[in-house]
């Protein structure tokens, strides 16, 4: 073990234990106090799993997790395929359309789909109107409803994860399999499905640990029996009742432990399969296939499917951007301008803050993350493990426990709080797991013996860190930073707890006038406006980042 | 690699301070659960007057993190060093929990006197200087117009006209503990029908109800959406600024209800005490109080007449004019309990607790008993014209009913009508 290694490790462990464990702990500490006293034991986790309803609440969440990511999965898997392996011309903007919907704050796109497909919503108004139904039929309101919109919500995650994992797939190992006759399906299912394992699994355990600390969409659709709602209407209205909120923070931490159990399941699965090739990095695109006529249409015609759904999101937003008082009618009746001019008047602040924040919480992001992917994958620093531990548990916070932890932490004592510089941090810290995984599954499909070739041939570490691993590394890198910049920038749940007067980001921004009372144009003026900006900034970063992007995105390279 | 890290990091340290963050010369900062509308309102006038009066710019922060449950939690984080000077908006409750909590100082505005102590038993303004009420408003219910109309409904005019089956499934409210309103809504049936009965009542309208709302924020929008057409437990403005607006919405003044009078008060420690204390002064003062009407409160003062606004070009003054009736808030007749203040603040996170564990939780069960109880007492009474000697199940069902009523018992209520429909089988035979 080197020197340097030991310091690097330190280094991040005490980064790590200022902005992750200290605060959290605060959150421990609180989950074992006894409301009405001083004291502290373990009697709110004994009434917590003495009662049923919590039991409830947690299987729900369970089923909900399951639910949205087999079907985020059936619909991305096709997706994924489709967008990495065929030549088909108009894949950048529809790689950038299917990624929109993480872009947006998960509620504004749950508003939209109450505005489309509510019982008074245009789907159903017109169903009234064509007589082909004789009430409203209930489409979102539900389990099924959050299924719906929760797995369009987290489709890119598998989508991304799965082609960055075909395009990593070398060639040749396809090739082999369909010389020996595993043609097609067989060759699919046998061969290159196994190889994509460690990118959708990277994937996948955001997706499936996502219902576990979204509060706010099942509260927009009237469903509060799940545990991170519960969580978060326990301790953000508790009001006087500290019972309430210990108990709410109790579920936090239960549910937080039980996502990094199902983490480490998942991640002891990764590495008893690693496939690695020793032949990385002979092409950046990965293979690519001319598809016939026939799979050329349906690959279209799905890609299109999809993308209505997707753009069905800026659609109502758009719409309602430019109206107001948009009821009970298929489409609005009065159309304006006004909303804009109300937005333009607060927004340039707000888009600073959001670009400000996310940006310097990215800087920190893949500076903290890409030597935390290295310590992971390629050393044998002592406390690795827990490194990977720590920094993945934060997937498993919901959102309000970083707020409120960083709250008690950094308020007194440490008074980071007071500073703007709280924003960006939180962001950081809550985020770090998105970049990390990219970083830590890319060097998982990277051969270790390909580094310790360049060290053999008298390359330093720094050199063959230059020269060999990030180049073979950028794609996975990537599509980290575009996943931590997106993330970063729809973050809410945190934001709202620490945010003082001026340091309003974009998301606050639509909260904020969603919370006006009824008028729901403004919101969605800004919420359309941030879609624009970001639909922008990915074509604008496509284009740029050329084939490696487009490597990245299981778009074909050099053809735009 | 070393290198790499020693920069990345040098760099990490560095970024923050390489941002200088430039203080303005005046500042005031509000904390509180008031609308958007009426923050904007209230900006701008009293930047304008702040300009005007003291020829300097003023910047105003306004942190509004959510209801005023939140918001009082939020002052309660900042354990004394507030991140704001006023707290701006919510009921006496709050203030009580503030005032308890050594958060807030006696401040008395200079038109403090303009404000009425006390309108329908309630208290307006606090006599120890604590709070004091800018803007009045009523616990009501708010119904949308077209709906009901299309589904040929009368608007429902009292508490126990909810009951009616006519409008099962078409009713929402939030939780207690997700809306003050909410629970001073249950409060008020407590009050009203006394505690027993008042219970009995919520189990009862727990049955009629569509769906939960997540905050009285989304009852608003579901029924000016017209997703659900009746929300109970509303602020009695919500239903003047979505008719400004357009919305085919209207309030509906419950027989019994309370008044909330959202208040204001100065926090301790406040940064900035002396722009907080002008921004009081101002709040209260005539200019302050049309800022409050533009910003779709009504305005407290009793010096305040919507007519006379209307003719000085007070945009919102029809509106209000229109939602309330009269010209000026004070003159609302409106059937208000006698509301015990003190009781309600001892048992507000009792009466939320029971409402969640025994009403909300118990939804589904809830439910099946008072369904199955519903269609024997229908069996009851087609037997009766039948010319059956119901006697015995109609005693059966009754005890049925009021177990379900007044001791919540929702799986013994059940048995019971069980029974009591096994004795009209008896009978019938």
């Amino acid at each position: 073990m080197s020197r340097g290694n030991l310091f690097l490790s330190l280094l991040l462990w005490l980064i790590l234990a200022i902005f992750v464990i200290y605060p959290l702990s605060f959150l421990v500490i609180e989950s074992f106090k006894i409301a009405g006293t001083n004291d502290v034991g373990i009697q709110n986790y004994i009434d917590f799993f003495k009662d049923t309803y919590y039991l409830k609440t947690f299987g729900n969440t369970l089923l909900l997790a399951l639910l949205v990511l087999l079907t985020s999965t059936a619909f991305g898997l096709p997706l994924a395929y489709i967008l990495a392996r065929y030549r088909l011309k108009g894949k950048t903007v529809l790689t950038a359309l299917i990624l929109l919907p993480i872009v947006l704050p998960a509620y504004a796109g749950a508003f939209a789909f109450m505005v489309f497909f509510g019982k008074q919503g245009t789907l159903n108004l017109l169903l009234l109107e064509l007589g082909l139904v004789s009430k409203p039929v209930n489409f979102i309101f539900g389990l099924h409803g959050l299924v719906f919109i929760q797995a369009l919500h987290l489709l890119p995650f598998i989508v991304l994860s799965l082609s960055a994992g075909f395009t990593n797939i070398d060639p040749s190992l396809e090739e082999a399999a369909e010389v020996e006759g595993a043609g097609g399906f067989k060759r699919f299912i046998t061969v290159t499905l196994p190889l994509c394992t460690p990118n959708y699994l990277a994937g996948a355990v955001i997706v499936f640990l996502w219902p576990f600390t979204d509060w706010l969409t099942p509260m927009i659709f009237g469903q509060i029996d799940y545990l991170p709602s519960i969580s978060y209407i326990n301790i953000a209205y508790h009001f006087t009742d500290m019972y309430r909120k210990y108990m709410g923070i109790v579920s936090v931490v239960v549910s937080s432990v039980i996502c990094i159990g199902m983490f480490l399941i998942s991640k002891r699965w990764v590495e008893s399969k690693k496939y690695t090739s020793l032949s990385k990095g002979t092409t950046l695109e990965g293979r690519i296939i001319e598809p016939g006529p026939i799979k050329r249409f349906w690959s279209y015609v799905y890609m299109f499917l999809i993308a209505v759904l997707v753009l069905l999101i800026p659609t109502v937003l758009g719409l309602s951007a430019f109206s107001r008082r948009w009821v009970l009618t298929p489409i609005p009746t009065y159309w304006t301008l006004d909303n804009f001019r109300l937005i333009f008047l607060e927004s340039p602040g707000l888009l600073k803050n959001s670009f400000v924040f996310s940006g310097v919480s990215l800087l920190w992001g893949v500076a903290f993350g890409l030597p935390a992917a290295y310590l992971i994958t390629r050393t044998r620093v002592r406390g690795k493990e827990a490194l990977d531990f720590v920094i993945t548990l934060m997937l498993a916070f919901p959102g309000i426990a970083v707020g409120v932890s960083y709250l008690l932490a950094f308020w007194e004592g440490i008074p980071l709080a007071t500073h703007w510089i709280i924003m960006p941090l939180s962001l950081f810290v809550r985020r770090l797991p998105y970049f990390l995984r990219m970083a830590h599954a890319s060097y998982l499909q990277l051969d270790v013996s390909l580094e310790e070739a360049s060290e053999i041939s008298g390359a330093g570490k720094l050199k063959t860190f230059m020269n060999i691993s990030l180049p073979l590394l950028l794609k996975g890198v990537f599509v980290g930073i575009v996943m931590f910049f997106i993330m970063a920038f729809q973050e809410i749940s945190t934001a709202i707890f620490l945010y003082r007067g001026g340091w309003e980001t974009l998301p606050i921004g639509i909260f904020l006038n969603w919370h006006r009372g009824m008028e729901f144009g403004i919101a969605a003026a800004m919420a359309f406006f941030m879609i624009v900006i970001i639909f922008i900034l990915l074509l604008i970063v496509s284009r740029i980042g050329g084939g490696i992007i487009g490597a990245a995105w299981g778009s074909s390279g050099g053809r735009y | 690699m070393r290198r790499i890290v020693i920069l990345l990091s040098g760099f990490l340290l560095l970024l923050p301070l390489l941002v200088v963050q430039v203080e303005a010369a005046e500042k005031v900062g509000w904390v509180g659960p008031i609308y958007k509308e009426l923050s904007d309102s209230l900006m701008k006038g009293f930047k304008d007057y702040y300009k005007k009066t003291y020829n300097k710019d003023i910047e105003i922060t306004f942190v509004r993190p959510g209801g005023w449950p939140v918001c009082v939690d939020k002052v309660r984080a900042w354990r004394g060093r507030p991140d704001a000077d006023v707290f701006l908006g919510a009921g006496a409750p709050a203030f009580e929990v503030l005032e308890k909590g050594g958060f807030i100082v006696p401040y008395k505005p200079k038109d403090w006197d303009k404000i009425p102590a006390k309108w329908g038993g309630m208290k307006v303004k606090d006599e120890r200087l604590m709070w004091t009420c800018f803007s009045p408003w009523i616990v009501t219910n708010l119904y949308n117009e077209k709906v009901l109309k299309s589904l040929r409904l009368p608007p429902p005019k009292t508490w126990k006209d909810l009951l009616n089956p006519i409008y099962r499934d078409l009713i929402v409210q939030t939780l207690p503990y997700a809306s003050g309103t909410q629970h001073e809504a249950i409060e008020i049936h407590l009050q009203t029908f006394g505690e027993k009965e008042g219970w009995a009542y919520n189990r009862l309208l727990a049955a009629q109800l569509a769906r939960f709302s997540t905050g009285s924020t989304d009852t608003t929008q579901l029924v000016a959406r017209g997703e659900v057409p009746i929300g109970v437990a509303q602020p009695q403005m919500n239903a003047m600024s979505a008719r400004a607006d357009g919305y085919p919405v209207k309030d509906l003044l419950p027989d019994k209800t309370i008044l909330v009078p959202e208040a204001v008060g100065l926090l301790k420690n406040a940064p900035n005490e002396a722009n907080g204390k002008i921004f009081l002064d101002w709040l209260f003062s005539m200019e302050g109080q049309k800022y409050v009407l533009e910003g779709r409160y009504f305005p407290a003062r009793t010096d305040v007449k919507f007519s006379v606004w209307g003719k000085e070009g007070v945009a919102m003054a029809k509106h209000a004019q229109d939602a309330l009736g009269v010209d000026s808030f004070w003159d609302l007749k409106v059937g208000f309990i006698n509301y015990d203040l003190e009781l309600a603040t001892k048992r507000w996170d009792e009466v939320n607790r029971y409402y969640e564990a025994e009403i909300y939780r118990k939804l589904r069960e809830l439910k099946s008993s008072l369904f199955l109880i519903e269609e024997v007492e229908g069996e009851v009474e087609v037997a009766k014209k039948k010319g059956v000697d119901v006697s015995k199940a109609e005693a059966k069902i009754k005890e049925a009913r009021r177990l379900f009523e007044f001791d919540g018992a929702y799986a013994t209520a059940r048995l019971t009508a069980s029974e009591a429909r096994a004795l009209l089988v008896a009978a019938s035979r």
